[in-house]
């Protein structure tokens, strides 16, 4: 539908909110920062199913090949063989918990990498089926359902608890996909960049919490799609991570920092991970934790 | 259970055999350069387009990459030669017809010659099995009368593949394909008889897609050092490859040769480096590494609660 002229949104996902009108958000401890790092670990099909749909311009390989691309499936599928593992030791080594979106066909199939993700106690997002399934309008609404229930089940499974995120495979949504999320029990939805901290998302069942994904220092939008040079990207992300710090003095504010293991896992990447995040962890006031724990300090504060 | 095209197997880089490489080597290195020709005016493909700026002839196109056999190659040659690289060269194998100098030329240094099919704008994305399968003759026959040697690898030409192409290739006696991505290791690749492996070339570290697509040589060089220096200290553990992919119509350009050379300094100055090539690579693997790969990785399917999985 387009717009109404009236005050607020164009939809009811959430409210209007200019973050300076807001009462001040003091997180535990005096913190200013709190840091969610999310592992994206996405498989990404040969062959997916007739009628998903597909960006025009998927990640990976060298440019647009036929199928089957070789280079592109290939290249993404690094981040589940050798990639995450440095990921995750970069995050440990500087005392960052890990929150991993899964989908399911990675939790289905990889069960190896699944239980290891689980005993290194890294905090589980729901991350639709494959990233070749991407959850957008053209899905029925049935579709949706079993889509999430499907991703929400694998995760269980591996776990033993369902997970408290989600982050879209692809980062897409449909105009259903924060009521059908709240319904399945999701606490938290990470989709939109479009805030420096935590929001109540409008929703019929349960509590939704927002926690803005950050896009420009995500990895494939900064190393991929806008090319930029890896220590420029580094110093992004310290410089956003110090600049919120501060601002957060006033009220406390959030970075969700999101990465991808095919592609920030290259060896010749990896180092400027390790150096953004040794910077960014030693700032006096920040807190890395795992998504659940800022959606419970946030609301726990009364927001 | 592995999904499709169920060609490899699960197999974390934490949780494997170990890779001793000859010597001790942490690092297996194979520099690649591309030697390619593209058609002047080649066959229509439905599915792919190699020159799409004009109508054909798009002589731009062609005589930037013409220049990689007539200039960039012959200044590439002699900074391999000035550090003594060895080189798995990924040829177009009608160079050999066309241009009889570069063929001779690495010939004489005994570089290693892996198939880049016939021409750069022949594509296997469209052929049938039959037409395939005559192509990986033509590959053999090629080869050898050029050489008198077996052919082991193969690049697909302008990286085209087709879903038979591993179990084809393995038919025609080739021992590895170079266009899995997905790994720092040699890993086998299912076929449906014989054996094939994958040896990891790179599309990252490649100076098609870093130059085309915005960086430029000095992005190139700190690239290769840092994958350089990250593999050698994992290589401790257990081998790793690096491969380096370059085309002479880009690193052979005057102003690039230097960074080229600079890349060669870096790799010179480690001692635990395996100089290379693609089929030794293959090799060695299918004679050490192969079954215990496949023989692990069936472990860790069947054991669904396996113990390794803390192994990092």
């Amino acid at each position: 539908m387009p717009a109404e002229r009236r005050h607020g949104m164009d939809h009811d996902h959430y409210a209007w909110s200019a973050l300076p009108t807001r009462p001040a958000l003091r997180w535990p401890d005096g913190k200013q920062l709190a840091l969610c790092v999310i592992v994206l670990l996405e498989h990404y099909e040969w062959e997916p199913p007739e009628g998903s749909y597909g960006l025009r311009r998927p990640s990976g390989g060298i440019f647009p090949l036929p199928a089957p691309d070789y280079l592109r499936l290939t290249h993404r599928e690094y981040g589940h063989r050798v990639g995450v593992f440095r990921v995750l030791d970069a995050l440990d080594a500087n005392g960052v918990p890990a929150n991993v979106a899964m989908d399911a066909l990675t939790a289905e199939h990889y069960g190896w990498l699944g239980r290891h993700c689980v005993q290194r106690g890294c905090e589980l997002l729901g991350h639709g089926v494959a990233a070749s399934r991407p959850i957008t309008s053209r899905m029925s609404e049935a579709e949706e359902r079993a889509t999430i229930a499907r991703s929400v089940e694998a995760l269980t499974r591996l776990s033993g608890a369902p997970p408290a995120g989600w982050l879209g495979p692809e980062c897409a949504e449909s105009a259903r996909t924060p009521q059908l999320l709240a319904e399945a029990g999701i606490r938290y939805l990470c989709d939109w960049p479009n805030d420096e901290q935590p929001y109540a998302m409008t929703v019929a069942d349960g509590e939704l919490t927002a926690l803005p994904m950050f896009l420009e220092t995500d990895d494939e939008f900064a190393l991929w799609t806008r090319r930029m040079s890896l220590d420029d990207w580094a110093a992004m992300v310290v410089e956003a991570a110090t600049r919120l710090h501060d601002d957060g003095a006033d009220s406390g504010r959030l970075l969700v920092l999101t990465l991808r293991p095919w592609l920030i896992g290259q060896p010749f990447r990896i180092g400027a991970l390790e150096s953004a995040l040794r910077a960014v962890m030693s700032l006096p006031h920040i807190w890395a934790a795992r998504g659940s724990d800022i959606v419970d300090a946030f609301r726990t504060a009364g927001r | 259970m592995s999904l499709p095209p169920h060609r490899v197997d699960y197999l974390p880089i934490v949780d494997r055999p170990r890779i001793e490489w000859p010597g001790g080597a942490r690092v297996a290195l194979w520099v690649a350069p591309n030697v390619e020709h593209y058609e002047y005016l080649p066959p229509r493909d439905p599915q792919r387009n190699p020159w799409p700026r004009t109508p054909w002839p798009e002589v731009q196109g062609y005589g930037y990459r013409d220049y990689g056999n007539r200039a960039g190659f012959w200044r590439m040659v002699e900074a391999f030669d000035r550090f003594e690289i060895r080189s798995t060269v990924s040829l177009n194998l009608a160079v050999f017809e066309h241009y009889p100098e570069i063929g001779a030329a690495m010939l004489e240094r005994d570089w290693e010659v892996m198939s880049h099919g016939i021409y750069n704008t022949r594509y296997l994305h469209a052929l049938s099995e039959e037409e395939e399968r005559e192509f990986y003759r033509d590959c053999v026959d090629t080869m050898r009368r050029h050489t008198g040697k077996a052919l082991l690898g193969m690049l697909g030409p302008a990286v085209s593949n087709s879903s038979r192409t591993p179990d084809l290739m393995a038919e025609a006696g080739l021992l590895y394909h170079a266009d899995w991505m997905h790994d720092d290791q040699p890993v086998p690749i299912r076929v449906e008889a014989g054996r094939l492996v994958s040896v990891p070339y790179s599309t990252e570290l490649n100076d098609v897609p870093v130059f085309l697509q915005h960086y430029d040589s000095d992005e190139f060089v700190a690239m290769a050092k840092a994958q350089f220096d990250r593999l050698y200290r994992e290589g401790e553990q257990s081998g790793r490859v690096m491969c380096l992919a370059i085309h002479p119509y880009l690193m052979g350009m005057p102003h690039r040769i230097r960074h080229l050379e600079e890349i060669f300094a870096h790799v010179r100055a480690h001692d635990a480096v395996w100089h290379t090539t693609g089929g030794e690579i293959a090799r060695f693997f299918l004679d050490h590494c192969y079954d215990d790969f496949v023989a692990h990785a069936a472990r860790l399917q069947a054991e669904p609660e396996g113990k390794a999985q803390d192994a990092r």
